[in-house]
């Protein structure tokens, strides 16, 4: 193999891509803007959707409601958001709250056995339907309500009887978030950031392997770079290089704008519902993530490139690609995970592997002999897909677009012989 | 021949194939090339002709015999063969998304043209081939005509002395095809070897130095035109062509019935 070829054949296929729309629009500028763009209109989105929710009125009707609690009526009449409808009766009102004309039906009754030793008891049963939300949010809103009286009937009861309020306060529940900012930060980093991570890296492989090999059959410039004097190795060399490098591309920039704008949009949007985040990184988390890009794109960079090298057109090697893509997305719902880290078994499990990794490392876990094991993994795993990738490229009808554009159909008849053809033909080594 | 550039002894290709079995698209052909020379591949669609120049380009590996371009074989050296050899055809297309200037270096450095002089040969196949007005536009925006013309130049960007035409008028039109005559006579007169297939008589006719007829894989017959026309007693190349495969059609072996040349003979 020659270097100087490769480093030819290399910048005229970077020169090519970044020329046209599809990788440029896949590989740059989706990284870049559309999951932080995604992600800011969706939070927003999801604010305003529940601001409306909040504004919304709840219909609601009592039955039953009892004379000794004014303050509890006057307080659910004069509540800005529920609805008080005229009284029916108690099927009428499970009635029109099954067709939605109705949110919830509240009734007041008196309380059970021993409840009743308590003077003015009385206990609420409140129907609603489960499955409509904004029924849903009238049910929270009654019970809030009654709970909030009940707190503060309770309360002047207690202060009548002479019982001070310190005395009442007996084994209540105190919850403490002992997270720091940065904490609260890197868990929502590391639930993402893997995830983007993998995505992009198989995106930005994904056109550019196709383009490479059926793109150039489809566009008729196979056989004229099969008459460049370059060798077959360099000439493949170059295209996997060129594929690895717009997958690491695609990833590096999408993990540093997703990370920019977790920092920019999402801090400030979370901050005003009430929680706080700060986002930051450890700084041996970065080289963490570079290595697990570079690894992820080496991989996917093959394994589409031997799929996508049957296709006779861009439009099939998109068929046969997808399934990768897909594939490559499964292993990492083990990485979202949040009390899992890198244990030797996952370590094994390509993708998975470097998904999990990349989260310890946001998290500042660096469990270096797992770190290698998988390192190790998934650089077996290229030389792998790069081993098979040899082996297929030694089939010259490969090269000519053969077996119908099927990996399937090259395997059953090439690699494992199932016609049981033996002609001078059959395998040929690619000069 | 003492001094051929492209020498082909007994070159074969087996395919398989699902519904014919194995198929023999080159059955052990003979001819060799001089510099200087148009060497014409005549025959009919399916006859073996781009079979043949796929293994001299190394495309395809011979399945059976030897060739060799330039002195290097096409199995022991296919890179230096490739060096050698400059490759048009219908199906070697350029990269739309490259500038006709851009596609000309590229073809001139992969090919190990001297990489101090490529800017200056570049230049001049621009001037060459009239091509400066559109020499920094990409090639998806071009005519066929312009793209024709980049394509001939990336052919010899790096100045091979084989050049192999592939069915080069395909589908152009009269005035294209025959600036393309033109520039491939321009470069016979430039020393350059040149083997073209082709299975329009009248270019043929009007090109080749020699012709070899091809039919099913083998070569029926092979010499300059006007050899063919003593063989055969006909004047158009057409019933010439037409002669030799009723020949063949007749059974008894086509190829000795006509004196087809053994390995290294030049004609009839």
């Amino acid at each position: 193999m020659n270097w100087q070829d490769v480093w030819i054949l290399y910048r005229r296929e970077l020169r090519s891509a970044f020329r046209e729309r599809t990788i440029v629009v896949n590989s740059i500028l989706m990284p870049v803007f559309l999951y932080p763009v995604m992600m800011w209109v969706m939070f927003t989105g999801l604010m305003f959707v529940s601001g409306l929710a909040d504004r919304a009125h709840s219909r609601v009707v009592l039955l039953d409601a009892p004379r000794n609690h004014p303050v509890l009526m006057d307080t659910l009449e004069n509540r800005e958001n529920v609805e008080l409808r005229d009284q029916i009766s108690a099927d009428s009102a499970v009635s029109l709250i099954r067709i939605g004309e109705l949110d919830a039906l509240v009734e007041f009754a008196p309380p059970g056995a021993e409840g009743d030793k308590l003077a003015d008891n009385f206990q609420v049963a409140i129907s609603y339907d489960r499955a409509v939300e904004r029924s849903r949010r009238a049910s929270d809103r009654i019970e809030a309500i009654v709970d909030n009286y009940r707190e503060e009937w309770v309360d002047s009861e207690a202060t009548e009887l002479g019982i001070a309020g310190a005395e009442r306060e007996q084994f209540r529940i105190v919850q403490e978030n002992v997270s720091s900012d940065e904490q609260m930060g890197a868990l929502l980093l590391g639930m993402m950031i893997p995830l983007f991570l993998v995505l992009m890296v198989a995106l930005g492989c994904f056109i550019p392997a196709i383009d490479s090999t059926a793109g150039e059959r489809e566009r008729s410039t196979w056989e004229t770079l099969m008459t460049v004097s370059a060798s077959r190795l360099s000439v493949v060399t170059a295209k996997y290089l060129y594929v690895a490098t717009v997958g690491i591309m695609a990833g590096v920039l999408n993990v540093t704008a997703v990370f920019l704008s977790l920092g920019a949009i999402m801090a400030p949007l979370l901050a005003e519902v009430g929680d706080q985040f700060q986002f930051t990184l450890p700084f041996l988390a970065l080289p963490v993530m570079i290595v697990a890009a570079i690894s992820l794109a080496l991989f996917f960079a093959a394994a589409m490139m031997i799929l996508a090298s049957f296709a006779r057109s861009f439009k099939d090697g998109q068929a046969m690609v997808t399934p990768v893509y897909w594939l490559a997305l499964l292993p990492i719902v083990l990485g979202q995970q949040t009390d899992q880290t890198l244990t030797p078994m996952i370590a094994a499990i390509p993708v998975a592997n470097a998904a999990m990794m990349i989260r310890d490392a946001i998290n500042g876990v660096f469990l270096w002999p797992l770190m290698a094991e998988t390192l190790v993994v998934l650089l077996v795993m290229v030389a792998l897909c790069l081993m098979l990738a040899r082996m297929v490229l030694q089939f010259e009808d490969l090269l000519m677009g053969s077996f119908d554009g099927s990996f399937w159909r090259f395997a059953k008849e090439r690699l494992l012989n199932r016609n049981g053809k033996k002609t001078a033909g059959a395998k040929q080594g690619v000069v | 021949m003492e001094n051929a550039m492209v020498r082909v002894e007994g070159l074969q290709k087996s395919f398989w194939d699902e519904s014919r079995g194995e198929v023999r698209a080159v059955d052990g052909i003979d001819f060799d090339c001089r510099p200087g020379e148009i060497f014409g591949l005549l025959g009919a669609n399916g006859a073996g002709k781009t079979t043949t120049l796929r293994m001299l380009a190394t495309i395809l590996k011979p399945t059976g015999g030897r060739a060799s371009l330039n002195g290097h074989d096409v199995l022991a050296e296919p890179e230096a063969v490739r060096r050698s050899l400059g490759f048009f055809s219908a199906s070697t297309a350029l990269y739309p998304r490259l500038t006709g200037r851009e596609t000309l270096e590229f073809f001139a450095r992969i090919n190990q043209y001297p990489p101090d002089r490529v800017a200056e040969r570049v230049d001049s196949l621009i001037d060459r081939f009239g091509i400066a007005e559109y020499a920094n536009a990409r090639v998806e925006k071009l005519s066929s005509g312009m793209k024709q013309k980049i394509s001939i130049a990336r052919t010899i960007a790096h100045d091979p002395p084989i050049l192999i035409f592939d069915e080069p008028t395909v589908g152009l039109d009269v005035m294209a095809a025959i600036e393309m005559q033109r520039v491939v006579g321009e470069l016979r007169d430039e020393g350059k070897t040149i083997i073209f297939s082709t299975h329009i008589m009248s270019e043929a006719e009007k090109l080749c130095d020699r012709i070899g007829i091809i039919h099913r894989g083998r070569i029926l017959a092979l010499g300059t035109l006007d050899e063919h026309r003593q063989a055969t007693g006909q004047h158009y190349l057409e019933d010439i062509f037409v002669h030799y495969v009723a020949a063949t059609g007749a059974g008894g072996g086509a190829a000795a019935a006509i004196g087809a040349p053994g390995p290294g003979e030049s004609g009839q």
